[in-house]
């Protein structure tokens, strides 16, 4: 569990000598329960203190890296098991499978689609994040030169599937400098896997029927001398999957069983229903999600979950304050003024176009408060409204002067009229009745 | 109308026949001990009619009372009503500032230990036989009398110039005013004779609104004098972003004058009340916000009011009282409290040291209310203050007929349950004008209780009831109707009004948590709340935990401190040594920044109901509010 | 060491009953017991713990209704009992929530209208049934009235109460021993105080399936998921203002963006699997009650449902 500012507080010093770079002991203590600064930086900290503080703010699930240069992403360091009692930090990868017997031009596609595909959502680009190459032939030869089609044009992170030593020191003289995940050791090969994957400096998937058997594999893996693990819980039903990966999430953060502290690996393209299990995966702690190329149809899904998931539920997105157009409006289409909210804004959105009726959508700066939330806070006011006419310009872009706001926020209404000079019109609380307000009252 | 003469200090005022003594003293500026409100329960607003009718049942309070007082024409200035042209004399004891560093009932009045003392001297004229400089002799003769060493003893050139021509002119008979200054003594004055008895300091609360000015006689350590008035800054905006935004336009010159001019105009109605000269006030403490004390000090507040939002300084600050214009002796010093951040400046540390929370091993949580509120959570190891706008709902800003706490407001009501019926009481007892903050938390409180709303505050329009109807946008319950009212039409509060004060009580209430919660405190755990500013004194405890506007405690360990910033003033000029204590207290003090903490969203929904949410965190007033809701059920 | 999962959970979802049988009352085949969950969703490794249930949302104006499901419908949507009947028989789902779209035109005032819409759907499908009522605070009490008349003894599903209009519908459900959707926007301390109004004017808790509000797949999915998990992780922990079973009902995803802009020879595509991916991550975000309005989203849920309900779960041998 998280320690409390005031329980650090009374593991410090209390002596304020500012050399940490806080000006006292307690707002130092305030950034360390928050995770925004150093135990080392406190100079005078018992060694019994550190520990103590250490140990509640190491990660209790490793960082993983894999691959290396623009594409390359990291894995686990972890906190919690629901996102809203702080977030989940590092979405999964979710990579491409292809079996080595497919033709060079298959894998070049898949390859060139995963390089170049993405989706701008919210202002974020959203893309798939490598290739797992499965040495479906049985043969070194043919794996490597897979992986050779695939090196030659692109740098993106790999997942190596084999089973067969040969076949990864094959693959590896093309790669093995890139940082691909090796998949995967078992209680079997671990002692060969492990000598490949330290031999390279490869992060390593170990694969267990059970979770006693991949604490064990992690034990013996780490003895090995491979740190960077992550675990294949070789699930039969969803249901397993969700029990396994729940369970190694909760006793990693507890740090019940450090030997449990890795990131999950989930190959959904060998479970029935790919995409159930892609959504699965996303949702309950898979770190690293293997699917066939997916249809555009799953594709947009599965990357907008994967967003939805691992935003900060407690902090909204915010859109950029601007003068946003709903069709093509002219001089005399309505003006309706809200935050920027992206959850309003895209509501209000979605109304409007379906309104058919262009317009104006005036998104002011409530550094991403709602409606009801930024009346309250004083964040919406009468002031920013009148700022934001003037810096998007609004006055030129219409030719009359009324401004409808949102339903709860009347209460500004008349003093947004004395600041503005425009004519309010109160519109309703509910974006969803936008239309038929519009409707009603947009006479002109 | 009728005359009210006040004395000793002889300030006059008109008011209405049958408005009580107490209404005539506060209009008068007179700040009267009224613990209970001015119910007549505390007994503490004791003054003595000396000429004119008045009424006062004599009987009934006669308790509070001995046979001699009554005989010399005591009474109680709540309880006492106006009929003809009157005089009063108003005991020193009843004035509030004995009350107010009386917290608690702990009889402890301040220590006085002030930093500045006169010192009279006969010194021996020079002769060749005894030829050391006149500084020396000087200082040594005070020395000789008890005063400090000449060797800590720093005498600026402006007072060397004029010493041989007082000794000489005086014929050795002088009086040195020293003071106490970081690393030793200061000799800030010499006069002619013994004034030794004529030293004063002025202690002063620098509102954005109010401008209270306590002398203090700094021999006696009693208080000479107490005035006040609005701050003329008014007249460049009314709140501190306008003011600061005329600065920006117009230069900071004219808001520092009127700064100073208007803690001038409190200073001198003080003096001349008292019969003191402004020349004898040496020492001038001023407590403040943070942008407020910037202003007075010329410095630049413009960037505090925008992001990152810092101050220019935040320690305490010394300088010579004239070189900022303030109406009293020249080489007299003026002391600035410090601040925290820029939103709890040096009026929360004077509320601090008035509660004296930064001393107590147990935990209070200190709550200033205003259109902005400040909390402070802590004891003598830790403190954690935020700061938030509460919206003005709870000073009846945004409320159809909310009101500032001036005549004819509704200040106290309760709601029959049956029949819905409400009494209330006014001040100054005339017929209805609006409604002020402690009668808006009251009447939200009967609503609640008598399931007039839910606890979200919608009320329940299937109530049928002429009181609950709805004209207008919104539902609304009449609280007057229009023939009882004093402005012709009926008082109502409206749906709207209610959900406006309960997102300001949320705004305290999630500001309540977000501390406890960082500081991983419960509300048990919380020994004294102290309610601070003017707002907190005619508030009702109890409806106030009812609303949810504080966390549920013991009724009796809320505690009202009043107007904390002038009294912490108080302590800070008669007691050095809690002085020194301050900048001490401002730094260990940690800031929230409550946009930037995640949580705090969160706990404001959740504050969002009445009482709360989580009625866990309300035991009494859920078992309350079961009881008698089920009964209106 | 054993690795087991170990929650120190206090309470369970309350039961909530739906439908009505023959034996209890009603005239549905069957009735559902839903809610009585002790650990998180899926988690549960007994045996006879059910699956969500998948309700089908039909409307009796198809007027707003998304033109990808009346393209995929056809005419049925011009007849809510057909429409229904057809649910139930051919599409497969578990339960009919039934829009009554007609009541929000302008001045709606046919109020008999509504009694035989409802009593049309309740005579062509054997399914218990939720029905959504008026958008007007106006029309309100007469309208869930009439709708609580017709559906008596039927274990109904009212919706929607929310923290502004909750009166009117709690009355209904309480005079015709209905249960009520309380819906609050994405957030759990407004859920739960929605909660403590129905308890307080006398609604039973046994009565309230929550309704956290599910923003669409992309357009604040994110918020509702931990709304939802929150509310369950409340409930486990002993909060009983809060221990109801909870409804999922994206709306809005068929309009979004994506889908609406999309070419109309992947549109179908989208629209079922966007449905798809929120209705399952709601399931395992704790709802038990998911409403879709494509008919080839019913199937996929189902067989998800399945696997995660499949018992073979141990977490691998001890």
């Amino acid at each position: 569990m998280a320690l409390k500012a005031l329980d650090i507080y009374k593991l410090l010093p209390k002596k304020n000598c500012k050399e940490c770079g806080d000006p006292t002991c307690l707002t130092f203590a305030m950034k360390l329960a928050g995770g925004k600064t150093d135990v080392d930086l406190c100079p005078y900290m018992d060694d019994a203190a550190k520990a103590v503080l250490s140990a509640t703010t190491r990660p209790p699930i490793r960082l993983v890296k894999l691959g290396i240069g623009e594409r390359s992403f990291a894995v686990g360091e972890e906190f919690v098991l629901y996102r809203h009692e702080k977030t989940f930090y590092h979405p999964p990868g979710i990579m491409f499978k292809i079996a080595d017997t497919s033709t060079p031009e298959e894998i070049l596609a898949v390859t060139v689609r995963v390089r170049d595909e993405s989706f701008t959502r919210v202002g974020t680009e959203l893309r798939f994040n490598g290739i797992a190459i499965e040495n479906t032939s049985g043969s070194p030869e043919h794996f490597a030169r897979a992986i050779e089609t695939i090196e030659k044009t692109a740098d993106l992170p790999l997942v190596l599937m084999a089973s067969d030593p040969l076949a990864l020191s094959a693959a590896l003289t093309f790669c093995g400098t890139y940082r691909p995940l090796i998949h995967a050791a078992t209680p079997e090969n671990y002692k060969e896997f492990c000598a490949i994957a330290k031999q390279h400096g490869c992060p390593l998937v170990i694969k267990g029927k059970s979770v006693i058997e991949l604490a064990q594999l992690s034990k013996d893996c780490t003895t090995e001398g491979v740190q960077d693990l992550i675990m294949d819980l070789s699930p039969e039903s969803f249901q397993e999957f969700i029990v396994r990966s729940t369970t190694i999430r909760q006793l990693a953060i507890t740090r019940e069983a450090p030997d449990l502290g890795y990131p999950v690996f989930l190959d959904a393209s060998v479970m029935e229903m790919q995409d159930a299990a892609i959504t699965l995966g996303i949702s309950k702690y898979a770190s690293v999600i293997i699917s066939t190329p997916l249809p555009s149809a799953t594709a947009q899904a599965a990357l907008t979950l994967r967003q939805n998931i691992y935003t900060d539920p407690q902090k909204p997105i915010q859109m950029n304050p601007g003068l946003y157009r709903v069709g093509n409006p002219g001089k005399n289409a309505p003006v309706l003024m809200t935050v920027n909210f992206s959850l309003t804004f895209f509501t209000l959105q979605g109304y409007l176009e379906s309104t058919r009726l262009p317009c104006f959508m005036l998104i002011v700066d409530t550094e991403g408060l709602s409606v009801l939330t930024a009346v309250a806070a004083g964040k919406l006011s009468e002031v920013l409204v009148r700022d934001s006419i003037k810096k998007f310009d609004v006055e030129n872009e219409v030719s009359h002067r009324k401004l409808i706001i949102p339903g709860y926020a009347s209460p500004l209404s008349g003093r947004i009229e004395e600041a503005t000079g425009w004519k309010v019109m109160v519109g309703p609380r509910d974006a969803a009745e936008i239309g038929e307000f519009l409707h009603e009252e947009w006479k002109q | 109308m009728r005359t009210v003469t006040f004395l000793p200090s002889y300030r006059k005022i008109e008011i209405a026949r049958g408005s009580t003594i107490l209404d005539a003293a506060q209009r008068a500026g007179l700040n009267m001990n009224v613990v209970c409100g001015g119910q007549g329960k505390c007994g503490k607003c004791i003054v003595y009619v000396q000429s004119g009718k008045t009424t006062f049942d004599g009987q009934k309070y006669g308790r509070f009372f001995t046979d001699d007082e009554r005989s010399r024409g005591a009474c109680l200035a709540c309880e006492t009503s106006i009929e003809s042209d009157v005089q009063v004399f108003v005991p020193e004891s009843t004035l509030i500032q004995e009350q107010k560093i009386l917290i608690d009932g702990q009889e402890t009045a301040i220590e006085f230990h002030p930093s500045v003392r006169k010192y009279y001297v006969e010194l021996q004229p020079p002769s060749l036989s005894d030829p050391s400089p006149d500084l020396s002799r000087l200082l040594w003769g005070i020395q000789k009398n008890g005063g400090p060493t000449a060797e800590k003893m720093y005498v600026p050139l402006e007072v060397l110039r004029e010493i041989p021509a007082i000794l000489r002119h005086s014929e050795w008979k002088s009086t040195g005013t020293i003071a106490l200054v970081p690393g030793g003594y200061r000799l800030v004055d010499l006069q002619e004779n013994d004034t030794s008895k004529r030293l004063y300091g002025a202690a002063v609360d620098l509102g954005s609104t109010t401008i209270v000015v306590y002398l203090w006689d700094l021999v006696s350590g009693k208080v000479a004098g107490v005035a006040s008035n609005y701050n003329r800054q008014i007249s460049c905006g009314e709140d501190i972003l306008a003011r600061v935004n005329f600065a920006r336009k117009n230069g900071l010159a004219k808001l520092q004058t009127l700064a100073t001019e208007s803690i001038n105009a409190a200073i001198t109605s003080a003096s001349n009340t008292a019969g003191i000269d402004r020349e004898d006030i040496y020492e001038v403490v001023v407590a403040g916000n943070t942008v407020m004390t910037h202003m007075l000090l010329g410095i630049d507040p413009a960037y505090m009011i925008a992001e990152p939002y810092v101050p220019v300084v935040r320690r305490a600050l010394s300088v010579a009282t004239g070189r900022i214009g303030i109406a009293c002796n020249k080489n007299g010093g003026l002391f600035v409290f410090p601040a925290v951040s820029d939103f709890i400046g040096g009026d929360i540390i004077a509320d601090i040291l008035a509660c004296g929370m930064s001393e107590k091993e147990e935990i209070s949580l200190l709550i200033d209310i205003g259109t902005n509120f400040e909390v402070v959570l802590g004891n003598s190891e830790w403190m954690f203050s935020c700061a938030g706008a509460a919206g003005p709902a709870l000073e009846g800003g945004e409320v159809l007929f909310g009101m500032r706490a001036n005549p004819g407001a509704i200040e106290k009501i309760t709601i029959e349950p049956g029949m819905l019926t409400p009494a209330f009481s006014t001040i100054n007892g005339i017929k209805p004008r609006g409604i002020c903050g402690s009668g808006l938390i009251d009447l939200l409180a009967e609503l609640l209780s008598t399931c007039v709303i839910d606890r979200t505050g919608r009320i329940n329009t299937g109530i049928e009831n002429p009181r609950i109807r709805t004209t207008g946008h919104f539902p609304e319950y009449v609280v007057a109707w229009a023939n009882e009212t004093d402005i012709g039409k009926d008082i109502v509060i409206t749906e709207n009004d209610i959900k406006n004060l309960i997102m300001s009580k949320a705004s305290v209430h999630a500001a309540c948590l977000t501390l406890m919660k960082q500081a991983g405190i419960t509300r048990r755990e919380i020994t004294t709340i102290y309610f601070a500013g003017a707002f907190g004194n005619y508030i009702n405890k109890n409806n106030a935990t009812i609303i949810g506007l504080i966390p549920e405690i013991n009724i009796d360990q809320i505690i009202n401190i009043g107007n904390g910033a002038v009294t912490g003033a108080n302590i800070a000029l008669i007691n050095r040594r809690k002085r020194k204590t301050l900048d001490e207290i401002a730094y260990r003090i940690a800031y929230i920044e409550l946009n930037a903490e995640a949580s705090f969203m969160d706990e404001y929904t959740s504050s969002t109901f009445l009482p709360h949410t989580d009625l866990t965190l309300f035991p009494r007033v859920q078992k309350m509010l079961d009881t008698c809701r089920v009964a209106k059920r | 060491m054993a690795y087991d999962l170990h929650f120190d959970w206090s309470s369970s979802i309350t039961e909530v009953m739906l439908g009505a049988t023959k034996a209890e009352g009603g005239t549905r085949r069957l009735s559902y017991r839903i809610g009585g969950g002790t650990t998180l969703p899926f988690l549960e490794t007994t045996q006879g713990s059910s699956a969500p249930l998948i309700a089908f949302e039909i409307c009796d104006n198809p007027q707003y209704w998304s033109p990808i499901v009346r393209n995929y419908c056809g005419d049925l949507v011009n007849d809510c009992g057909e429409w229904a009947k057809t649910a139930d028989s051919g599409y497969g789902s578990d339960m009919i929530r039934l829009y009554l779209t007609s009541t929000r035109q302008r001045n709606f005032s046919d109020i008999p209208s509504v009694g035989k819409t409802v009593e049309s759907v309740l005579s062509n499908t054997s399914l218990p049934l939720i029905i959504e009522g008026s958008n007007e605070p106006k029309i309100d009490s007469e309208v869930f009235l009439k709708c609580g008349e017709a559906g008596q003894g039927e274990r109904l599903l009212l919706g929607t109460a929310e923290a502004g209009r909750y009166r009117s519908i709690a009355a209904a459900a309480m005079a015709y021993n209905h249960s009520v959707i309380a819906q609050s926007p994405i957030d759990v301390n407004l859920a739960k105080q929605l909660n403590i109004l129905l308890k307080e004017i006398g609604l039973s808790r046994d009565h309230i399936i929550i309704d956290p509000y599910t923003g669409s797949l992309g357009y604040g999915f994110e918020y509702s998921y931990s709304a939802m998990e929150r509310i369950r992780f409340s409930a486990l922990k002993g909060d009983t203002d809060l221990a109801m079973p909870i409804i999922c009902s994206a709306v809005d995803t068929l309009t979004v963006k994506e889908i609406r802009e999309a070419g109309p020879a992947i549109q179908d595509d989208i629209a079922v699997q966007w449905e798809f991916t929120t209705g399952l991550a709601a399931a395992i975000a704790g709802s038990e009650i998911i409403c879709v309005r494509h008919p080839k989203t019913i199937p996929l849920l189902r067989k998800a449902f399945a696997s995660l309900k499949s018992g073979k779960n141990t977490i691998g041998g001890q």
